[in-house]
């Protein structure tokens, strides 16, 4: 037995364990826009990559990689739930080919979401893969009711 | 939009991921470079051949998938291999670590790749993928 090494196994369940935790807890978690009083420059961002927000109740864009299996299923829940809520828009951007943005955004993870309403005022944005039933019930809080 | 649209049962993968923790977790117990450099070549068949021909993923079709039901869910092979050829930089760092007369870091190295092994086994993250962009990040853009 090698007591570095049984030191370092328990360092490392240790390590697991509390970034499976925060994970669980971060991953999909909605937060306010992180640059200015009310999201200004992640929406022009977003804008240069051609979101037109005006044109739905809820615009959700999200930054994805080749390398990202949770981005697949999270394109297929937006592309699912836009199919019987019309007021639900989808644009999906390639983070490697636009490092630009993903730089300017702060885009560490992917799947990585920004949700805007149709005044272009960001209402959140999340990293990592959201839970389905709350991607779900996101979409629905702002596409259910029209006004 | 991918380029190789080969695809793996997600089974495959959280099962392969658990026998790496398992290989790695001995590895670090008997402070053997050995066992870490044979995970490392382990890595580098998955990461050149493909999942499909990796040896945990040949264990896992012979004798783990008779036993399960049929496959639900399948996802693309391309971030598979790449979380490989990274834990491949971990392992081969740890076995040289070992081999070459520099044990903590061949144990640090093995840890980092046993706490990747673990993430991707138990909660399907994969640690691989993530670096990924972080890295393109990091990278100035080159020229196009």
């Amino acid at each position: 037995m090698d007591a570095t090494g049984l030191i370092v196994l328990l360092a490392a369940l240790a390590v697991t364990a509390t970034v499976a935790w925060w994970l669980r807890a971060r991953s999909g978690a909605v937060r306010a826009g992180g640059k200015g009083e009310d999201g200004m420059d992640e929406t022009a961002v977003l804008s240069g990559l051609g979101v037109r927000p005006a044109e739905a109740d809820l615009t959700v864009v999200q930054f994805s990689t080749a390398f990202c299996g949770p981005c697949r299923a999270t394109r297929a829940r937006l592309q699912q739930l836009q199919r019987t809520r019309p007021g639900l828009a989808y644009v999906h951007v390639d983070a490697e080919s636009h490092l630009e943005e993903v730089r300017a955004l702060d885009v560490r993870r992917t799947p990585t979401l920004f949700y805007l309403d149709r005044a272009g005022r960001l209402l959140g944005r999340s990293s990592g893969a959201p839970r389905p039933e709350e991607l779900t019930a996101l979409v629905e809080a702002h596409t259910g009711i029209r006004e | 939009m991918s380029r190789s649209s080969a695809s793996v049962d997600v089974r495959g993968p959280r099962f392969a991921a658990w026998v790496t923790s398992a290989v790695l977790a001995v590895a670090l117990l008997l402070g053997s470079g050995w066992v870490v450099a044979a995970q490392a070549v382990v890595f580098a068949v998955g990461a050149s051949a493909g999942m499909r021909r990796a040896p945990y993923a040949l264990l896992f079709r012979v004798l783990v998938a008779p036993r399960l039901g049929p496959v639900r869910e399948r996802e693309p092979e391309a971030p598979l291999r790449f979380a490989q050829f990274v834990g491949l930089l971990f392992a081969a760092t740890g076995a040289a670590g070992y081999l070459l007369g520099a044990p903590v870091v061949g144990a640090v190295a093995t840890g980092l790749a046993l706490v990747a092994a673990l993430l991707n086994a138990a909660i399907g993250f994969c640690l691989g993928c993530e670096l990924h962009l972080l890295l393109r990040r990091a990278v100035p853009a080159r020229t196009a």
